[in-house]
């Protein structure tokens, strides 16, 4: 349990957003640059393919470097509205929660008081300056150790206050351009066509089709908008949808079964219908207990799809996203409707009552209890749904303890929904252990404590009411701990008519909060491109700080752009993928004209530009399946997919990013293992119903005359393009290096005295025989595909 | 600008073993391959890192109290002792077949532990907790593992560098991590080049292979030899390490036992080992949970200690068997401790002070460092003596023992390591703490 918490809450990450430079997003015509507000709705404006594009990252000022070192990280968690010196002189604003134009409002706010506060001098020393160490009985004790980075910036800030030397700022307008420090300069973009590529492989798991090229080739990234349009209509796009959430919010590991996401005390009579399912009209045993396993195998998928079903239904039918943690209903087939008990009602509404996935959306009665006692009250007649936060799996998924008091579920909600971890980073207690000892309620009374549990408490007491130890609903006996601080969220308590309805309560508030938006945006990167965006750098001592910083503002500014977006679509989620898939951060491609290696800053801001992610098992066989016509099959099996740095929800969460040597070993046993079953099929075809070999059989050698050489490099380009997405003209050098390895292994095998005259047993095609390969040429098309297969264009997006 | 790509990979902290034999492709890390038969082969010392995760009770292992209602199940009096080690008895409280008692596992090893006992942690959160102690650095979500480390800098040909079972396994970016979660797995891969793993079945002829690897470091090299963004860079050479560097698994198949242990510590131990002894691994970041004990502590602490010390345990016999036991080097470790007193449910919940024990390679054991009162508040630690001293001394705290550990594995010069720095004072630096 975390309890109790000497940690400090780390910041959302859009909390550093405001107070720093502002948007400047530049995305146009090499040269040119594009404000923000222009590009916002609608997302895509047309960029040149190839070029340069860039954000403007402003350089830090003054007020800056104090806000991000010292007021975000340790002011801002007691002096606010709500906080423990609310009542102070001293209040900020939480930039997270500013709604204005680039949270402008709360940065000239935090300014003027930082200014203000800096100017004061008693007898001891500069106010700031003493409470920040802990004198003058500054109630957060010493946040700030003298002498350390954080506070050597606030000592330097407050002499240049008092001494009147504080360079001016430009805190508006928010959409100044800076004429320096373009931070996509020399950065080149993908062109159209590959890019292309890369969004319908990424979320449709297939390739462009040649209208949607066409329609790319003649409009350019402005057509892309429409092209996305269809390609987020695919049935493949919300299986991929589902999967990258579930990434995120991990609800298919949650644990004994998947049937326990429906509690004894509420379902006890049907959450296990499969059981007593009439299946009589099998005769045979063994093929009436197969269909039974069947059956049940179904129903536990069905029900461990509910929550990413509701991810679908949102996005599928244009539904603001808020409904993530507002929809009154969930998500029920056929099968698991069997398991509410609610079949017989709700039969009517599916299209194929057998179907276990097909999905509609309920809303499900109040829960009723088995012992005909404390049923759950409702005046509605209905279980108060809260989008996902309200979900059995999920809170299955994150339960609770005695000890635990629902701390877990509200972290998970701070980080799910509002983009904040709070054990991100944990403030360093001077002895933890004696805090502990000191007080008798040190969450409520250590400041070390307070300055977090007071945030977390009241989610946690906003779930009061799922207390059930199997993680649903179950008021706690003795009612909620009174050694807490109180239900309710952010400074406003939980009213007490809205107890029953607590977390709709709490969905509401959370739609409403600006850090929602930029939440989902962050979401929408990790969909993209595997990998969570930058946090600001914590010491300013560490080497390329400010080039981390930097690239940490540019990065943020563009959620901030996509956000402001996504909400003036009406908070449509597809707004914020079509804002991710024109952005520089998401085209990066090259570089255009720069050497890093001489220009180490450089390389550390660009450290993390570029999509460059390497394939999941899940894509991986998806991308084999796009290409080839069918998959390799291996890294569906659930062992295999983990050594090829899969997750299982459980214990594995987090996705390898990297390639071991046990991944490199799948690679190339995929990579042979594909090329045999292919090359050969795909020749024994008709050339024009070949994908691999179109334009050449298998008796054209190199070397035999210069047609049959061209033949051969164009055959190559096709399969560069095919395979690994690339453009190589035929007498490119790349194409080259390829073409030296068929002629190559044709040569050695003919230098070689009696090589076996046919192909392997295994790469045979299917019902056939082995395949006669006298001169080795169909064996030299395998190395061929081989070889590209293993490629990073091909194993990385 | 034409760049080596090996070169590159030695700077990427990538390194590159060359089973297959191609003109022209040298080789990287060559610091790490010391001089034998298979030179290839890693050959040691290799960083075992338990992990018991969750917090474990340490009053109920190797800092005993007995008092003031701290440990219910002995007293004062019933601490025992073996050389100059304290440990609670437990043997009496272990369900049968539950694992190895404290006991015993003093009595098989006490002369090769070296404890330290009044770790400061700082925080008692689960997540910076696990973080700090694995990496020493508690501000920071950058810093890799020791285990991934030292696997970077001493063995990055290896393809199996880095292996985790779990717990905080960051690699700070210098070493892929390998998750062999199952033995059957680690058969799986060994031989990728053949039809159903059968070396006797090839797909391709060797001259075939020797091609085709030719032909991806011409690709690579070329792409290389451009100006491409950071990702890319890093991307190519972290493929291309996997790839070549994954040839050398097929060394593990005679290493994998025939029989799986049922035991969860010790099916990654046999992994693990396997791994050594093969040549192919440098590091392995072994856990097990369910050590936070909120409710019932003391009936799951009595559970999971004896299995954890069976895991050790088994690691250090098995290790003997294989003949690599003098080349270990053992770090036990878990994240936090638990409350001196119980909870109203029988547990104890977070405390922020602990243990660390270690043994193996270059430690000298039968020795205590540290300590904790007798209400299990941090004694601090004369730095140069290795001495309590309440009033002068420093509270121990992970980045002095990382500091220590960097030493122990002779990496602290390392220019991988400079890029993770600790900012300890050299007057707190730990004196011969190794022995």
């Amino acid at each position: 349990m975390d309890f109790p918490l000497p940690f400090s809450p780390p910041l959302p990450r859009s909390i550093l957003l405001a107070g720093l430079g502002f948007l400047s997003l530049v995305c146009g015509p090499s040269g040119s640059r594009i404000a923000a507000a222009e590009v916002a709705p609608p997302l895509i404006k047309e960029a040149s393919q190839g070029q340069p594009c860039a954000v403007a990252a402003r350089p830090v000022d003054p007020f800056e470097e104090v806000w991000l070192q010292v007021g975000a990280r340790s002011c801002l968690k007691c002096h606010k509205p709500g906080g423990d010196a609310e009542d102070s002189k001293f209040v900020l604003r939480d930039p997270a929660k500013d709604s204005s134009p680039h949270q402008d409002e709360s940065r000239q706010h935090n300014q003027t008081a930082f200014q203000k506060m800096a100017g004061v001098r008693e007898k001891e020393g500069f106010l700031m300056l003493v409470k920040a160490a802990g004198g003058l009985d500054h109630g957060g004790e010493d946040v700030l150790k003298p002498g350390s980075p954080g506070f050597r910036t606030l000592e330097q800030f407050v002499q240049q206050v008092a001494s009147g030397t504080l360079p001016a700022t430009t805190p508006g307008p928010a959409m100044a351009i800076e004429p320096q420090g373009d931070f996509f300069e020399g950065v080149a973009m993908m062109e159209d066509g590959n890019l292309l590529r890369r969004l319908t492989l990424s979320l449709a798991g297939r390739l462009p089709t040649r209208d949607e090229e066409s329609q790319i080739g003649q409009g350019g990234l402005k057509a892309l908008a429409p092209v996305l349009e269809t390609v987020m209509k695919e049935e493949a796009f919300y299986d991929r949808l589902a999967e990258a959430f579930n990434d995120i919010f991990l609800t298919r590991g949650y644990g004994e079964g998947a049937e326990s996401a429906l509690s004894y005390e509420h379902f006890s009579t049907t959450r296990h219908w499969t059981q007593k399912h009439d299946l009589s009209s099998i005769t045979d045993e063994k093929a009436r207990q197969k269909a039974r396993y069947k059956l049940a195998d179904d129903y536990r998928e069905a029900l461990l799809r509910e929550p990413m079903e509701l991810v679908k239904h949102i996005v599928r039918e244009n539904r603001p996203f808020t409904e993530l943690v507002t929809a009154d209903y969930i998500m029920i087939s056929p099968y698991t409707a069997r398991g509410y008990g609610l079949f017989e009602e709700l039969k009517g509404r599916f299209k194929n009552t057998e179907d276990p996935f097909e999905y509609v959306p309920v809303r499900l009665p109040s829960l009723k209890n088995r012992t005909g006692r404390d049923h759950q009250e409702s005046p509605t007649g209905f279980y108060p749904h809260a989008g996902m936060m309200s979900l059995f799996q999920y809170l299955r998924r994150y339960p609770t303890t005695e000890t635990n008091r629902n701390c877990l579920r509200a972290r998970m909600y701070y980080q799910h929904f509002l983009g904040v971890d709070v054990m991100e980073l944990a403030a360093r207690v001077k002895d933890a252990a004696a805090v502990t000892a000191k007080f008798e309620v040190p969450v409520m009374q250590a400041s070390e404590c307070v300055v977090c549990h007071r945030t977390l408490d009241p989610v946690a007491g906003v779930f009061q009411d799922y207390y059930s130890l199997e993680g649903v609903f179950g008021p706690r006996k003795e009612g909620w701990f009174k050694d807490v601080f109180g239900p309710g969220f952010e400074g406003e308590d939980l009213p007490a008519d809205q107890r029953w309805r607590a977390l709709q309560w709490l969905g509401e508030h959370t739609a409403r909060d600006p850090r929602f938006a930029s939440t989902m945006v962050e979401h929408g990167f990790y969909v993209l491109t595997g990998r969570k965006t930058l946090l600001p750098p914590k010491d300013p001592a560490e080497p390329h700080y400010r080039a981390k910083l930097h690239a940490q503002q540019a990065q943020h500014r563009e959620v901030a752009r996509i956000a402001a977006a996504f909400v003036q679509s009406g908070y449509n989620f597809k707004a914020i993928l079509q804002g991710w898939a024109v952005s520089p951060f998401y085209r990066a491609d090259g570089l255009a004209a720069q050497d890093l290696a001489t220009n180490p800053e450089r390389a550390e801001e660009l450290g993390d530009v570029g999509l460059v992610r390497l394939l999941t098992p899940e894509q991986l066989e998806r991308k084999v399946t796009a290409i080839f016509g069918r998959g390799w099959g291996r890294l569906q099996d659930p062992q295999f997919a983990l050594l090829y740095g899969g997750i299982d929800s459980k214990e594995v969460t987090e996705r390898a990013t990297d390639p071991s040597g046990a991944m490199g070993a799948i690679q190339r046993a995929m990579a042979n293992d594909v090329a045999c079953r292919n090359v050969p099929k795909d020749f024994s075809r008709p050339p024009a119903e070949r994908r691999l070999f179109p334009k050449i059989d298998p008796d054209v050698a190199p070397g035999s005359s210069p047609e049959a050489d061209l033949r051969i490099r164009e055959a190559i380009a096709h399969l560069h393009h095919l395979i690994l997405g690339r453009n190589d003209a035929p007498d490119s050098p790349e194409v080259g290096r390829i073409y030296d390895l068929f002629a190559g292994v044709i040569s050695d095998a003919q230098e070689r005295q009696g090589f076996e005259p046919l192909d392997i047993y295994a790469c045979r095609v299917e019902g056939e025989g082995r395949i006669k390969d006298p001169r080795y040429i169909m064996r030299a098309w395998r190395a061929v595909v081989t070889c590209l297969l293993r490629e990073r264009d091909f194993l990385y997006e | 600008m034409r760049r080596d790509f090996l070169k590159l990979c030695g700077l990427a902290g990538l390194g590159v073993a060359a089973p297959v034999a191609i003109p022209g492709l040298g080789f990287a890390a060559e610091e790490a391959r010391s001089a034998s038969a298979n030179p290839d082969a890693f050959e040691g010392p290799y960083y075992v890192v338990f992990n018991a995760s969750g917090g474990w009770d340490t009053t109920y292992l190797m800092d005993p109290k007995g008092t003031d209602g701290i440990n219910r199940l002995y007293g004062n009096g019933d601490i025992q002792t073996r050389g100059q080690l304290k440990f609670a008895p437990n043997a009496a409280h272990m369900e049968a077949g539950a694992g190895m008692s404290n006991e015993d596992f003093f009595a098989e090893f006490g002369s090769e532990l070296l404890v330290v006992n009044g770790l400061d942690y700082s925080v008692n959160n689960h997540s910076p907790c696990a973080r700090y102690m694995a990496t020493g650095h508690l501000d920071s979500l950058a810093y890799p593992t020791f285990a991934a480390l030292v696997a970077a800098c001493r063995g990055p040909q290896c393809p199996l560098a880095y292996l985790t079972f779990g717990n905080y396994s960051n690699t700070g970016n210098l070493v892929p991590m390998s998750r062999i979660p199952y033995l059957p797995s680690l058969q799986r891969v060994a031989n990728a080049d053949s039809v159903e793993g059968q070396q006797r079945s090839p797909y391709h002829d060797d001259f075939v292979l020797d091609r085709i690897e030719r032909t991806l470091k011409a690709q690579t090299d070329a792409r290389l030899s451009r100006q491409v963004l950071p990702r890319v860079e890093r991307a190519e050479s972290m493929l291309y390490a996997a790839q070549i560097n994954s040839k050398a698994l097929q060394r593990v198949t005679p290493y994998i036992p025939a029989e799986i242990p049922k035991a969860r510590l010790a099916q990654q131990v046999e992994i693990a080992l396997a791994s050594f002894k093969a040549g192919v691994c440098v590091s392995a970041n072994l856990t097990i949970g369910q050590f936070d004990s909120h409710a019932n502590n003391d009936k799951d602490q009595m559970k999971l200690i004896p299995e954890f010390l069976a895991g050790i345990a088994h690691l250090m016999r098995r290790a003997e068997a294989l003949k690599i036991r003098d080349r270990l080097v053992v770090v036990i470790q878990s994240e936090m401790g638990r409350t001196p007193q119980y909870n109203k449910g029988n547990g104890k919940d977070h405390w922020s002070i602990g243990s660390v024990m270690f043994m193996g390679k270059g430690i000298q054991g039968n020795r205590v460092i540290g300590a904790t009162d007798e209400k299990q508040f941090c004694v601090p630690v004369d730095p140069a003596t290795l001495a309590t001293n309440a009033e002068k001394g420093v509270r121990l705290r992970p980045e002095h023992i990382h500091g220590a550990l960097r030493e122990l594995a002779g990496i602290t010069d390392h220019r991988l390591s400079a890029q993770f720095p600790y900012t300890v004072p050299a007057t707190e630096r730990l004196q011969g703490l190794w022995g």
